[in-house]
């Protein structure tokens, strides 16, 4: 009986989750639609963020970076010459947007990991702030931590 | 001097790319001016660049109500100058009385607004101004018998020609003329504007009101918190957001555009520039005055699943403000001072039958 509660409650909530997808576009080889699932097949990192009250939590989710190797960003040792005149636009569901530099968000430059959470203490994301989030680990202000992320754009600086 | 020249220079070049092969008219551009603290982020579009002939025939169109059914209703009846472009009326009413399904919005700078209705479902005001045009209860006549009716107006072809280059009336040019008439909308002369600019300085209420304003929730000085979706200069994020009006929303809001639940009961967060002109407020046109916008942001913040989570605490409780009658006097101060008489009397929006200038 247990088993089919929990079979049933774990359908509904993957139905939920998967109705939303992130769009990767922009300055990218392959251009992405992820789903849930999707996100849970790629390989999976941890980042630690304080809440409103400064309580720290453990967020689970897929690096930035993961999502640029699979994207076709240029990463690594093509983020160099015009490349580092590029940045990652982030939009969220209430239309809040945010930006990174590529630079930023790269392991050549930086041992910070910036993640696409969808877990927060091994459970989903709360409501209003789920499906999806961003999580900069160690940040000042949580202001990029932002809340139902619906697209990451790769973008050229074009002045 | 230096300055008048490289204008000069600017103004000669675009001119010239205004040159439609084929014709031998000359437009002038228009040089919208704002202050530096608004930002560049405007919404323009290339194939519709702002005229001095574009900006004047879209005036008139938009004061025309020819371009109704009836020749009863134009833009200008719900978005009246003297009340910051909205009519006072909790819905307006379209050319057959019907009431309509929201709240006339302000229309105050536009030229920064990137998504169009309380919903943010139009992209451009080009593809906004459709709307009211052809919808059957508001102006109800199709573009195309809008273009006739100018047509047979000796006074019209001679202005599309001025404008577009050649005389020909058409649905796409009626709509471009709006637009570039409603990029010019800008209000940029308040109290609080002359604050910005060092030229005024606020009584004691109304730096409390301000104060309170722009203060975020929970940090030792008292605050309110508006400034986090009504922040910036031009008191607005384009961002959406439910307010907790209701529990259970009677309009979907921005989930109607994009279908997802948790859009729900979402609006656009609107500026509240020249606010004291544009009662009543919110989407459905709730509240009568400023007071009740105020009890509720203070008192009656109800919760439903999409509240903003900026309005909730970490338990999803609604946070209620429970301002004192004082502090919600001193926010009523601050928020008389984004009202601009120049706006709502410049001579250059008023309808151009009337006021020619
Ligand atoms: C019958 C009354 C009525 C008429 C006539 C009317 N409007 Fe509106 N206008 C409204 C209402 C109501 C809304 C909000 C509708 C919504 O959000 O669904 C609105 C919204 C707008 C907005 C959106 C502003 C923003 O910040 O997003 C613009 C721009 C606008 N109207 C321009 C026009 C123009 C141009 C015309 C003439 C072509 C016009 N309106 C005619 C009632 C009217
Ligand atoms: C979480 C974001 C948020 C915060 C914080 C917020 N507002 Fe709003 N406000 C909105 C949204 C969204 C709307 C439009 C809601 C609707 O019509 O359904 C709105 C509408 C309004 C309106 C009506 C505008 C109009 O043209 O009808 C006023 C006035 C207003 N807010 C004042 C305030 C004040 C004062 C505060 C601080 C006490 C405040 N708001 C805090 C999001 C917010």
């Amino acid at each position: 009986m247990k088993l089919i509660v929990f079979v049933f409650s774990f359908c509904l909530l993957a139905q939920a989750a998967s109705s939303q997808q992130i769009k990767v576009t922009g300055e990218v080889t392959k251009p992405l639609t992820l789903s849930a699932a999707d996100l849970a097949a790629m390989p999976r990192s941890t980042a630690i963020a304080k809440d409103k009250q400064g309580v720290a939590h453990t967020f689970s989710g897929v690096a930035l970076a993961d999502i640029f190797a699979q994207a076709g960003v240029t990463t690594g040792r093509q983020l160099r010459g015009e490349n580092l005149a590029k940045y990652v636009l982030i939009t969220c569901a209430d239309n809040y947007q945010i930006v990174f530099s590529l630079a930023e968000l790269d392991s050549s430059f930086t041992d910070r990991v910036v993640i696409l959470a969808d877990q927060m203490e091994g459970k989903p994301l709360p409501q209003g702030v789920g499906p999806f989030r961003i999580v900069v680990p160690g940040e000042k202000k949580p202001a990029r931590n932002c809340f139902q992320v619906t697209s990451i754009a790769i973008k050229f600086a074009k002045e | 001097m230096g300055g008048m020249l490289v204008k000069y220079g600017v103004g000669l070049l675009a001119a010239m790319a205004l040159l439609v092969p084929g014709n031998y008219t000359l437009s002038h551009p228009y040089t919208l001016s704002y202050p530096a603290y608004y930002g560049n982020r405007i919404n323009t579009t290339d194939d519709n660049p702002l005229t001095v002939e574009g900006v004047a025939l879209g005036r008139r169109l938009f004061y025309e109500p020819r371009l109704s059914v009836s020749n009863t209703i134009s833009c200008g009846s719900c978005h009246q100058q003297s009340r910051a472009f909205t009519d006072s009326l909790r819905f307006s009413v379209g050319f057959d009385g019907t009431p309509t399904r929201r709240n006339a919005m302000t229309l105050t700078n536009l030229l920064w607004v990137r998504n169009f209705f309380w919903d943010g479902r139009a992209p451009s005001l080009e593809a906004q101004a459709s709307t009211p045009l052809t919808d059957p209860h508001e102006m109800g006549q199709p573009l195309e018998r809008s273009a006739v009716k100018l047509k047979a107006d000796g006074g019209y072809p001679g202005l599309f020609a001025a404008a577009f280059g050649s005389d020909a009336i058409t649905g796409e040019r009626i709509v471009k003329a709006i637009a570039q008439f409603e990029r010019t909308l800008i209000s940029a002369d308040a109290p609080y504007d002359r604050y910005l600019r060092m030229e005024y300085r606020f009584t004691a209420t109304e730096q409390r009101g301000y104060d309170l304003f722009f203060g975020a929730p929970g940090r030792q000085i008292r605050s309110a918190g508006c400034g986090n979706c009504h922040g910036g200069p031009r008191i607005v994020t384009e961002t959406y957001h439910n307010n907790g009006l209701d529990h259970v929303p009677a309009d979907s809001g921005r989930e109607s555009v994009t279908g997802m639940a948790y859009d729900r009961g979402r609006f656009r967060v609107v500026t509240l520039r020249n606010i004291a002109l544009t009662a009543p407020y919110m989407h459905d046109g709730r509240f009568a005055d400023l007071g009740q916008v105020l009890d509720h942001y203070s008192e009656h913040i109800l919760y439903s699943p999409t509240l903003s989570p900026t309005l909730r605490d970490t338990a999803s409780r609604p946070v209620l403000l429970h301002l004192t009658g004082e502090e919600k006097a001193d926010l009523i101060a601050f928020l008389n001072t984004l009202t601009d008489s120049s706006f709502i009397t410049d001579p250059h929006f008023a309808d151009p039958k009337i006021n020619v200038r």
